[in-house]
């Protein structure tokens, strides 16, 4: 009986073992992990410390008991694989319970190996109560600490998806959290003034957000328990630290089998999941992706893919060529919550867009997420990247309270389908006020970048305007209600409710730099018109207006 | 104490913050004014608003996806 090996049992291994299974009957699967604990949710380790899931049974998709059960799959838990046999198509794994050594052969072998928290080498970080937050085992050993407690400060290194995702849960039990940012905004992989939108609703919580800074050491007490985190400019209490600056693929076992590593230092596969030797695959977080867009390498540890790859290194395993299964690449669409505010994702960033050598145009648009007049609307902005010449759609980002994992699956599926900006803007959506709004988001922005992409309307962006603010020769005009204008504006801006535009501009110089301030920017749009009948040449709208204007208000 | 409840649910911002101003003008010192709202954008437009212009935000409440503000006028 042909026998397939897998290495690794979280998403992809026991997706890639299942699949093996269904698409194998007659052949022996094997999985194994040096965990205690196998096919479990880790992107719901954050909620778990944060008691919002209550036990980690929660947390656990299936036990090894039910493999054997259900689909005669072994799951062998605390076997660490220590050295693959190409040659010998073997593979020799450690029973860490007994420490003997074992030999398993296969006829296929999987490699879920998955990735590694990074801990960069900082000093006291071998302190107590400096934790990664990646296994279950790691989860519960914070939650009964927290559960102690003693835990008043914490301090969470970098603010990416978990360490904000765990900043929430902290700050919800109660416990005085900081995020420490090594770039100037959190969500590194978002761009800047969208980042800070969600880097405002975490101060608005009480998180600390400390950016552009690293920690460069930690502080304990006599008993070796950590009691600060030291950065250049503060020296924050800590009861507890979450090291959350990254993962990396673990690759040291592929490696000393002479499999190839890609640029990313991911395993390379092609579209098959096959690696550079035959008959191994490597899927989930430990290999490397194609980005669809730039079809260059491209690294991505998200569940999502981790469950495609698996399954397709399944189906490939004994499959004739005509029936291969294959990905061509990743978008890294991604969403998350951050108290009350959402943030999703997909395809290239402004300035990986522009990296990349695209002619980019990007828009702002804040717009609601259904029907004004249907109770609970909330608001969502959304950005677009897309290239100028080919209208070409690259990338989004959403943020905001309202719904944003729709608007992004819909880019996302659009740009997999190589939409161009042109087609979004056409796109039947389905539409009843409780859902979406007649002309949703989507659209919307959509026909904003192609105004813009016109020349109908000069825009500047939050960043470039919050860069103009102590230049004296740039008029900012809030061309909003008196009544708006006081209750908040950008610092430095005049009022001038769009009535009176006319009359109170009429001796400007028409060389002045003028932009023109309202709550979305549509308004603003209206003024823009108006100016450019009067001459002014210079005038510009603040995109996404003071809904997306993520700087300081007054 | 006379007592206002004024009805902004469907108004998009600016709306509510105009209609509570004008309402506002009507009161005496120490009427209270309660203002009904479905913009989510209010809730910190109304604590922004009361800084500014002295008056009282007595509560703010969420419910059923409506924002309820009383405010005293002082």
């Amino acid at each position: 009986m042909k026998n397939i090996l897998v290495i690794g049992a979280v998403a992809a291994g026991t997706k890639a073992a299942s699949k093996a299974r269904r698409e194998n009957m007659d052949m022996n699967v094997t999985v194994l992990t040096r965990d205690e604990y196998i096919s479990y949710a880790g992107c719901g380790l954050p909620y778990y410390i944060g008691d919002v899931i209550k036990s980690k049974d929660e947390l656990l998709v299936k036990t090894p008991e039910a493999f054997k059960k259900e689909f005669d799959i072994d799951v062998l838990t605390h076997h660490e694989a220590i050295d693959i046999l190409p040659e010998a198509k073997k593979v020799v794994a450690k029973d860490l319970k007994t420490d003997k050594i074992k030999e398993f052969k296969y006829d296929k072998l999987i490699l879920a190996t998955g990735a590694s928290p990074f801990v960069p080498p900082i000093k006291g970080v071998e302190l107590n109560n400096i934790f990664t937050l990646r296994t279950v085992s790691e989860a519960i050993k914070i939650k009964q600490l927290i559960n102690t407690g003693k835990v008043k400060n914490a301090v969470v290194v970098g603010g990416g998806f978990i360490g904000l995702e765990v900043a929430e849960n902290l700050t919800e039990r109660g416990i005085k959290t900081a995020v420490v940012e090594l770039l100037d905004h959190v969500l590194p992989m978002y761009d800047k003034e969208m980042a800070l939108l969600v880097q405002n609703e975490l101060m608005e919580h009480g998180v600390d957000v400390i950016t552009g800074e690293a920690v460069e050491a930690f502080e304990g007490d006599s008993d070796g328990n950590v009691k600060y985190a030291v950065t250049p400019s503060k020296k924050i209490p800590a009861d507890m630290v979450i090291m959350s600056v990254g993962v990396r693929p673990n690759t040291e076992l592929a490696q000393k089998a002479g499999i190839e590593l890609g640029d990313t230092r991911a395993i390379k596969v092609n579209h098959n999941m096959e690696t550079n030797i035959e008959d191994i695959y490597a899927v989930g977080d430990c290999a490397e992706n194609i980005n669809l867009i730039t079809g260059k390498p491209a690294w991505f540890p998200m569940g999502s893919t981790s469950n495609k790859t698996g399954r397709i290194a399944a189906i490939n395993l004994f499959a004739e060529n005509a029936e291969r299964d294959e990905l061509r690449g990743v978008l890294g669409t991604n969403v998350v919550k951050v108290f009350n505010m959402n943030a999703a994702k997909t395809g290239l960033t402004e300035r990986e867009a522009v990296k990349e050598g695209f002619d980019v145009e990007t828009v702002i648009v804040p717009a609601d997420d259904r029907a004004h007049y249907y109770p609970g609307y909330k608001k969502i902005v959304t950005k677009l990247i897309a290239d100028r010449k080919s209208h070409k759609v690259l990338g989004a980002q959403i943020v905001g309270e309202g719904v944003v994992d729709k608007p992004i699956d819909i880019i996302a599926a659009a740009i997999t389908f190589g939409a161009r900006v042109d087609d979004l803007a056409k796109l039947d959506l389905a539409y009843a006020p409780p859902f979406s709004s007649a002309m949703s988001s989507t659209i919307t922005t959509a026909n904003v970048w192609l105004n813009k992409v016109a020349d109908k309307v000069k825009g500047i962006s939050p960043i470039e305007a919050h860069e103009k603010l102590s230049d004296k020769n740039v008029m900012f005009i809030d061309i909003r209600a008196e009544e708006e204008y006081m209750v908040k504006t950008i610092p430095g801006a005049v009022n001038i409710p769009k009535g009176r535009l006319k009359k109170e501009l009429k001796d400007t110089p028409k060389d002045r730099e003028i932009i023109l301030i309202c709550n979305v920017g549509k308004n603003a749009y209206l003024a823009y018109l108006t100016l450019k009948h009067m001459g002014f040449e210079k005038a510009a709208i603040l995109e996404g207006g003071i809904n997306a204007y993520p700087y300081e208000l007054q | 104490m006379p007592e206002k409840h004024i009805n902004c649910r469907g108004m998009q911002c600016p709306g509510p913050i105009v209609t509570l101003f004008k309402e506002i003008k009507t009161l005496e010192p120490g009427d209270i004014i309660t203002i009904e709202v479905t913009d989510f954008g209010f809730k910190k437009d109304i604590n922004a608003w009361c800084k500014k212009t002295g008056n009282e935000l007595l509560s703010l409440e969420e419910k059923d996806n409506v924002i309820t503000a009383k405010i005293k006028k002082t």
